[in-house]
Parts: C-alpha cells; sequence; structure tokens
C-alpha cells in the first residue's frame, strides 16, 4: 500500500518537473518561466526525498527555490519594464540546431545509460534509514570531503564579491543614467564604460 | 526500496537535463537561458542523486550539494553580468553581442 | 727610454680619449690644442727614446716591451709588447713629428668647421694608430694598427659627410684597403700555422723551417697589405679620390705617413721577403711600375691635390723599388724626406686652396707668386726637393735608391731605367704644376681674392659661412709647420751624403742589413743622370707651361688614355662591380622575390585566406557557439562510444 502511495507521489513529481521545465522553456514573460521554475525545483526535492536525499531536498528547497529564485525575481522586477527578447530568432539553423541537439543528447544519454551501464543500476542497494539525513552528509561533508567542502566556500565567497563588483554603479554608468533613461544603446561598445 | 527503481530518476534526469539544452539553445533572453542552465543542472543533480541511491554511498549526493552552490555562484556572477548590461542601456538579447563575429 | 715609446704611444690615444668624452665642454679650437699637444708629447717620447737608443751599442738597440699578455692560447700568445729598435724609432720620429706639424696646420685649416672636435678627435686617434703599427712588437699589434688607420683613413676622408663624393671616397678606399687586410691577415695565419708564433723574432727565426711555398704566400700576402695601403698598383686607385678628406688629412694620412705603411712592413718583416725572392722581385717591379704610371697619370691631372697624390704614388713607387731590391735604408730615407716635403706640398697647396676658398682646380689658378710669396718659396723648396735638386732633401735619397738598382743586376738596370723615367716625369708633372699655379699673370679667381684670403677654408659645401677675413697668407699655425717643413726638407737630406756619411742606413743596419751597396761610382754615375732627366723635365715643363713659348703637345688617344687613369677604375667596375650588381640582380630575380619574399607573401596570403574562410563560422551569435558546443559533445559521445 505504501508502495502504491510513493508510485503515485514519484509520478506526479516527475510529470509536474518535466512540464515545469518545458513552462521554464517556452514561456515567453521570464517572469513566468522563474515562477515555472521553482515549481520545477519545488516538484525535484520531492523526488530526492523519495531517494532518500533528506538533506538535499531540504537545501534545494532552501537554497535554490528560496534564495536563488528569489534573486531571480528580484532581478527580473528590476529589468521589468524591458521588452524581451522573442522565442527564437537570428539564422533559422539555429532553431533547427537547437532541436537537433538536444533531441541528439537525450537519445545519448539514454543509450549510454540504458546500454553501459544499465545492468549496474537495479536494484538499489539497501540504505539505513539514516542514510541522506542531514546527520550523515554533515559527518561525511566534514571528513571524507572536507576539501571539497572548503573549495565550495571560497567559490561562493568569489561569486559574492563578484556579485557585489558587477552590481556596483560606476560613474560612467550613474552618468548615462542621468542622461537619458529611454534612450537605448545597441550593441556592444567596448569602450562604452570609460 | 520504496517506488521506482533508480533508473527511472535518471530517465526523467535525462529528459531534464534535454530540455535545459534546448532553452539555452534557443532562447534569446539571457535571463531564460539562465534559467535553463539551472534545469540542466538540476538534471545532473537529480541523476547524481540517483546514482548515490544505486550504490548506497553519500557521494554523490555530496557532488549534488558542490553543484548546487556552483549553481548559486553562477546565479549570482550571471544576474550580476545582466544587471550591468542593463545599466548599460544595452538591448537583453544575446544575439546583440555579435562583436566576435569574423 | 722605454717609458718614452710608451709615452709616445699613449699621448695620442689620450688626446683622442680627452677630447671624445670632453665633448661640448671643450672649444673647438681647443680640442685642436689638446690633439697637437698630444701629438706632440708624442715627439717628446719619441725623441727620449731616440736619445736613450744612441745611447746604447750598436748591436743592443734592440727592445721588447710587454705590458702583458692579452691573447694567450696554448702554445700560441701575443703580448701587448712594443719593440724599439732603430726602425721603429724613425718611423716613430716621422709620425709624431711631421703629425704634430700636420695638427697643428690643422688648428688654423680648419678653423671655423662645425665639427673640428670630431676632426682632432680622429687625427689624434690615427696618429695613435699609426703609432701602434710601428711599434707593434708582432705582426698581431701592427695588423691591429693597419686596420685602425685604415679606420682613421676611412673617417678622414669621409670627414665632410655631407658631400656624396667625399663618402663614396671614404669607403672606395676602406673596401681597396679591406682587401689588401684580408691577403694580410692570411699571410699572418699562414705564419701563425708554420711558425706558431707572430713576435718578429720568434716568426723570422721560424721562416727558415717554412717551405718555399708556405713563404711565398706568406710574403705574398704581406705585400697585398702593404701594395693596398701604400696604393701601388694595382690597389691604387683609392688614393687620389681620397683626396676628398681635407688637405692636412692628405699631407698627414695620404702622403706622410700611412701610405708609407708598406715601405715600413717590407723593411720590418726583411727576412720573410728575403727568404722569398720572388716576391721581393715583385715589390720592386711593383714600385717601378707604379712610379711609372703614376708619373704619366699627374702629367695630365687638373686637382691640384690629385696631382700631388699621383706624385705621392710615385715617389711610394720609389720606396718600394728600394725595399724590394733590399735597399732598406735608402727605401726608409726616401720615406722620411718625402714625408717632409711631401708634406710640404701638401699643406702649401692647402694654403693655396685656404687662400681661393676651396677653389682647388689649377686652371683657375695662375700668377699667385707675388701674391703669397712664402707659400710660393716654401712650394718651389717641396717641388725641388721631390725633383732631387741637390742640395735638397729628395736628391740624397731618391739617387740612392736608384744606384741601388745600378747594384741588382740584370733586373737592377731594367728599373733603373723606370726609375730615371720617373725622374723625368717628376720634374715634368711637378713643374707642370709649379708654373701653371705660381707663374704667369694672376687668373680671374686669383684677382678676386687678392685684397686678402677669406681666411677661411671653403673645401666644405658652398654654403659654409665665411669668416672675417684677414691679411697675410694665413693664420700662424698655418704658416709656422710650412716653414719648419720647408726647413726639414732642405736639410733633411744631409743626414747622408755620398762619399760623405752614410748615418741614415748605419742607423738601420742592426734591424735590416742592406742587401745592395751602391759603389761611390755608381751613386755619382746616378746622381748625375738623375739630376740631368730631373732638370730636363723641369725644362720642358717651363717650355711648356712656364715661358709657353709652346703648345703642350695633345696627342688625343695618349691624353684619353691618361685622363682615364689608365681605365683602372672602368676596369674594376666592369671586372668587378658590374657582375656583382648583375649576379646581385639575378639572385634577387630568381631567388628571392620568388623563393624567400614569395614564401613569406604566400604564408602570410594562406594563413589571411585559410582565416577568411574559418572566420566565416564565428557568427558572433553566441548561441551559435553554444550549439557547436553541444554538438562536438554529441559527436565527441559517439566516438567515445564507438571506440571502447
Amino acid at each position: 500500500m505504501g508502495n502504491f502511495l510513493v508510485w503515485v507521489l514519484w509520478i506526479a513529481a516527475a510529470f509536474a518537473c518535466l512540464g515545469s521545465g518545458i513552462a521554464v522553456v517556452s514561456f515567453t514573460n521570464p517572469f513566468y518561466s522563474a515562477l515555472a521554475l521553482i515549481g520545477n525545483l519545488g516538484s525535484l526535492a520531492v523526488l530526492y526525498l523519495l531517494a532518500s536525499a533528506e538533506f538535499l531536498a531540504a537545501a534545494q528547497v532552501l537554497v535554490y527555490a528560496g534564495a536563488v529564485m528569489v534573486m531571480f525575481l528580484f532581478v527580473i522586477g528590476y529589468l521589468g519594464g524591458r521588452a524581451d527578447a522573442p522565442f527564437a530568432g537570428g539564422p533559422s539553423w539555429v532553431a533547427v540546431g537547437a532541436v537537433v541537439v538536444s533531441a541528439a543528447l537525450l537519445v545519448e544519454i539514454v543509450v549510454v545509460l540504458g546500454l553501459k551501464a544499465g545492468d549496474a543500476l537495479t536494484p538499489a542497494s539497501d540504505v539505513e534509514a539514516a542514510f541522506g539525513s542531514p546527520a550523515e552528509i554533515g559527518r561525511v561533508f566534514l571528513t571524507d570531503h572536507l576539501l571539497a567542502f572548503e573549495i565550495t566556500s571560497i567559490v561562493l565567497l568569489v561569486a559574492a564579491i563578484g556579485g557585489v563588483i558587477l552590481g556596483t554603479q560606476t560613474r560612467a554608468e550613474a552618468e548615462l543614467d542621468e542622461a537619458g533613461a529611454a534612450q537605448t544603446v545597441d550593441g556592444w561598445r567596448p569602450d562604452a564604460g570609460a | 526500496m520504496l517506488g521506482p527503481d533508480p533508473s527511472w530518476y535518471l530517465v526523467v534526469a535525462a529528459i531534464l537535463f534535454s530540455i535545459g539544452a534546448f532553452g539555452v539553445l534557443l532562447r534569446r533572453s539571457p535571463l531564460v537561458v539562465l534559467l535553463s542552465i539551472e534545469i540542466m543542472l538540476n538534471g545532473a543533480n537529480l541523476a547524481l542523486i540517483g546514482f548515490s541511491r544505486v550504490h548506497g554511498d553519500h557521494d554523490g549526493q555530496i557532488f549534488a550539494l558542490c553543484v548546487m552552490a556552483v549553481a548559486a555562484a553562477e546565479a549570482v556572477v550571471g544576474l550580476g553580468i545582466i544587471v550591468a548590461m542593463s545599466r548599460r542601456r544595452l538591448t537583453l538579447d544575446v544575439d546583440q553581442f555579435r562583436a566576435l563575429r569574423g | 727610454m722605454i717609458q718614452g715609446a710608451w709615452l709616445c704611444l699613449l699621448a695620442p690615444l689620450a688626446g683622442a680619449f680627452a677630447i671624445t668624452v670632453m665633448g661640448d665642454s671643450i672649444g673647438r679650437r681647443t680640442a685642436g690644442w689638446i690633439a697637437t699637444l698630444a701629438v706632440f708629447a708624442g715627439f717628446g717620447g719619441a725623441v727620449a727614446a731616440l736619445v736613450g737608443l744612441l745611447g746604447h751599442g750598436e748591436e743592443e738597440r734592440e727592445y721588447v716591451s710587454t705590458a702583458w699578455t692579452w691573447l694567450d692560447t696554448g702554445s700560441f700568445q701575443v703580448g701587448l709588447n712594443l719593440v724599439l729598435d732603430p726602425l721603429s724609432a724613425t718611423m716613430m720620429l716621422i709620425v709624431t713629428g711631421v703629425g704634430g706639424l700636420i695638427v697643428l696646420y690643422s688648428v688654423g685649416y680648419m678653423d671655423g668647421d662645425d665639427e673640428e672636435r670630431r676632426y682632432f678627435a680622429y687625427m689624434a686617434l690615427f696618429v695613435f694608430a699609426m703609432l701602434l703599427l710601428v711599434q707593434g712588437g708582432n705582426f698581431l699589434l701592427l695588423l691591429a694598427g693597419w686596420g685602425l688607420v685604415g679606420l682613421a683613413s676611412y673617417l678622414l676622408i669621409g670627414f665632410w659627410h655631407e658631400r656624396p663624393e667625399a663618402v663614396a671616397a671614404a669607403k672606395k678606399a676602406f673596401v681597396m684597403n679591406a682587401f689588401g687586410d684580408a691577403t694580410m691577415a692570411l699571410a699572418l695565419f699562414v705564419l701563425v700555422w708554420q711558425t706558431g708564433s707572430l713576435a718578429f723574432a720568434e716568426s723570422f727565426a721560424g721562416t727558415e723551417e717554412m717551405s718555399s711555398t708556405a713563404l711565398n704566400l706568406v710574403a705574398l700576402g704581406l705585400l697585398g697589405g702593404a701594395v693596398a695601403k701604400s696604393a701601388q698598383l694595382p690597389l691604387h686607385t683609392w688614393l687620389p679620390d681620397a683626396m676628398e678628406g681635407p688637405t692636412p688629412v692628405s699631407a698627414l694620412i695620404h702622403a706622410a705617413t700611412m701610405v708609407t705603411a708598406g715601405v715600413y712592413l717590407i723593411c720590418r718583416a726583411h727576412p720573410i721577403f728575403e727568404a722569398a725572392p720572388a716576391i721581393q722581385d715583385l715589390a720592386a717591379g711593383i714600385g717601378a711600375l707604379t712610379l711609372v704610371v703614376a708619373g704619366l697619370v699627374a702629367l695630365v691631372q687638373t686637382d691640384i691635390k690629385r696631382v700631388i697624390a699621383y706624385s705621392t704614388m710615385s715617389q711610394i713607387g720609389y720606396m718600394f723599388l728600394g725595399a724590394g731590391l733590399g735597399a732598406y735604408g735608402f727605401a726608409m730615407f726616401h720615406l722620411m724626406t718625402h714625408a717632409f716635403f711631401k708634406a710640404l706640398l701638401f699643406m702649401a697647396a692647402g694654403v693655396v686652396i685656404h687662400h681661393l676658398a676651396g677653389e682647388q682646380d689649377i686652371r683657375q689658378m695662375g700668377g699667385l707668386r707675388r701674391l703669397m710669396p712664402f707659400t710660393f718659396a716654401a712650394f718651389l723648396i717641396g717641388s725641388l726637393a721631390l725633383v732631387g735638386i741637390p742640395p735638397l732633401s729628395g736628391f740624397f735619397s731618391k739617387d740612392g735608391i736608384l744606384a741601388s738598382a745600378l747594384d741588382a743586376g740584370a733586373y737592377g738596370y731594367l728599373l733603373f731605367a723606370a726609375g730615371l723615367l720617373g725622374t723625368l716625369l717628376t720634374g715634368l708633372y711637378t713643374f707642370r704644376l709649379f708654373f701653371v699655379v705660381w707663374g704667369g699673370d694672376p687668373s680671374p679667381l686669383v684677382e678676386r681674392h687678392a685684397g686678402g684670403g677669406h681666411g677661411r677654408q671653403s673645401e666644405r659645401a658652398a654654403s659654409r659661412a665665411h669668416g672675417e677675413p684677414h691679411g697675410g697668407e694665413g693664420p700662424w699655425t698655418m704658416l709656422l709647420p710650412v716653414g719648419i717643413l720647408a726647413v726639414l726638407a732642405v736639410v733633411g737630406g744631409w743626414l747622408q751624403i755620398p762619399g760623405v756619411w752614410h748615418e741614415f742606413t748605419h742607423w738601420l743596419e742592426p734591424v735590416a742589413e742592406p742587401l745592395v751597396e751602391p759603389s761611390l761610382g755608381q751613386e755619382l754615375l746616378t746622381s748625375s743622370l738623375a739630376v740631368g732627366f730631373g732638370l730636363v723635365g723641369v725644362a720642358v715643363a717651363w717650355l711648356f707651361y712656364g715661358a709657353r713659348r709652346r703648345e703642350a703637345p695633345d696627342a688625343r688617344g695618349v691624353r684619353d688614355v691618361l685622363e682615364h687613369k689608365f681605365y683602372f677604375d672602368e676596369l674594376y667596375d666592369l671586372a668587378f662591380y658590374r657582375p656583382a650588381v648583375a649576379l646581385s640582380a639575378l639572385w634577387r630575380r630568381g631567388i628571392e622575390e620568388p623563393l624567400i619574399g614569395g614564401s613569406i607573401t604566400g604564408v602570410t596570403l594562406g594563413a589571411r585566406r585559410a582565416g577568411t574562410l574559418v572566420g566565416g563560422a564565428q557568427t558572433g551569435y553566441l548561441r551559435s557557439y553554444a550549439l557547436a558546443i553541444g554538438f562536438g559533445v554529441v559527436v565527441l559521445t559517439v566516438v567515445f562510444l564507438a571506440v571502447r
């Protein structure tokens, strides 16, 4: 009985996940795309839980759906008045190529996983109840994978600094802001910030 | 284990990854490109967690955690660039940045 | 004594160095005085060395002073050593004595030139180089001095570097001399290979064990150097062109000292030449040929300095004749007296040129006698000495050489005949010049400069600013050396009077024992014949140019040949220059442009085309790049799958 419930939950989560993913890609308004991505992340968290990754599921919701997506929405709101770029464009072969390449990737992943590693993937090994719990993850992270932990912290620190630098308004940009809010400069000018 | 085999997780992960790749390749708005990248990363994360479950080992989950940190960092920088671009009144369209054309 | 020799060598170097280092901080005149002082200090050192030598016995008059060994490769060592013996002492005295007078003369002559400091630095450098040449105690130092005098000569011929002719002349002199330097260096290689030493005494001792082929090669190489440096046939063409330099340079380098270095070399290396008699005879023959050819060419020259330049070649021909016969004493004696009277002639000519604001064409001159009596007298003395009229210096030295030829067998008679013909030519061309320049009525040009000369040498470009005119014939710095040299040209020959004393040859005997010893009878015969021929020449010149009783004969063909200097320049142009240019053009068209240039342009063109081709893929669309990356991933995955 429990197994049936799990199956139902899994299938619902999987479809929600894929559906919201398609929605992210296909909505023309980035605000809706971001909202769809939050749904995507939430349904992924359910899948994580079912794969006995409790800590990761929690982190997914807290860090991703919470912090990162709030940042996304904030930026989208900041840029809100702008017209969004169309769905496709540029040379037509780019759109065709996008379809072909992503389809080929899907096929290849399935082929690789199915043909080369299929036997090793089933059945799942038996695990204790504590598998994936915060305590276990914390223990492993701070013992076996301490270096990865530290490097991650440095990556985050650097990213934070980079964000601050990129977000700081330079004087030239401030003047540009004052000069005319409606004026739009097309194309990239390497010397624009001088 | 309850529910489907880990291989089903991988199928979902593969489709998710392809959807993300499709979005990256097709969309012109840098914001949506970033969102699509997040989908790709999450697809990879799902696969990692699936592998972790297969082996009964925490290494995959640790890897996924690191990927999340990297994703957060990437989002910060990417959004910072987008904001800077908008400050300079550049059109938010990746097709407009063609200074490198041959 | 030996300190004197070192002082003599180093004082001019110090002078050149001081002028160079001080640069603008000293006046232009001061530079001239520094150079004069330095050279005369060298003269003082030379006199001290001479006095020291005289204080010793005849057989002890050879000292080698080594400062340090500066080349030490296994068994082969070369030191910085000076040799002090009668030969080098004589040369030191001539170089610093005459050189000092000429540098003093330059102070007046070059006054007002923009680059006087450079001039005097070069002059001092030249004196140093010449002293290194004559004082060097081994062949390597001699070669170093040999090259350095060539350099100084090059720099001074091309001193007025804004004049294309001067630059071309300097280049010509350098190339011709480089040829001689090369043969000399080759000779020295053979010498080192055969004897293992370049020190004079040791390598001379080693010649006894050398094969005659090797000896001939060494002697020929040394002779090549001597011929090029002394402007003998067939490497003589640079000397007349070298007259593009300032006149004091012509006097010092191209009359008194450097061009006579070949004679010094033959005397210094006489054991080698004596061991290779064929080459020795060749040297004498070259001298005889040169003295006749140069004398003939001098007959038709119209540039006052070029006449004297050809005369110099001719006189050095006498020295080569003497040195080749083994009459080293007479050759050196003639070298010395020639230094006196030829420097005198050049400097007197310089006074004239100076006075006439740079005019050198004798056809523009005439009647200068009354205008410049002092210079006229000096020029007359120089001319008489050159022709060999007793009791002037040229008489004693030239006749000694000719008398030696009489003592050298059948070949000697041939050389003697050539020498006598030479005296006739000497009288003719010398007094042609003399009568044209000084005799007759003042020419229009002379009239214009009659009221006191410009007092400014204007050999340089016509745009040279002319300074304040002054009365008289020139500044005292110019006239004093002329006067001193005039006295020397008179009395210089009295060191050696046939039948009375032979001081000079006796003095040099410890270094170079002469091979021929003319008897008193031969000397008297020669003297009367030579003076007779000389006077005939003078008389003919007087007929044609002095009294103008008769038109000078004008045979068209002969005149052409002479005016083209026997077509040597044309011949070299045809034999070397044109083939080289043609070959270069051929290489350029056939190899450089298609192969070397073509490969380079081909590479750049190919790279550019390939870039344009590949550049088409660089659309600039970010998404197309992402697509390419994705495509690459797809392909790579297929590859990995297929390979595994």
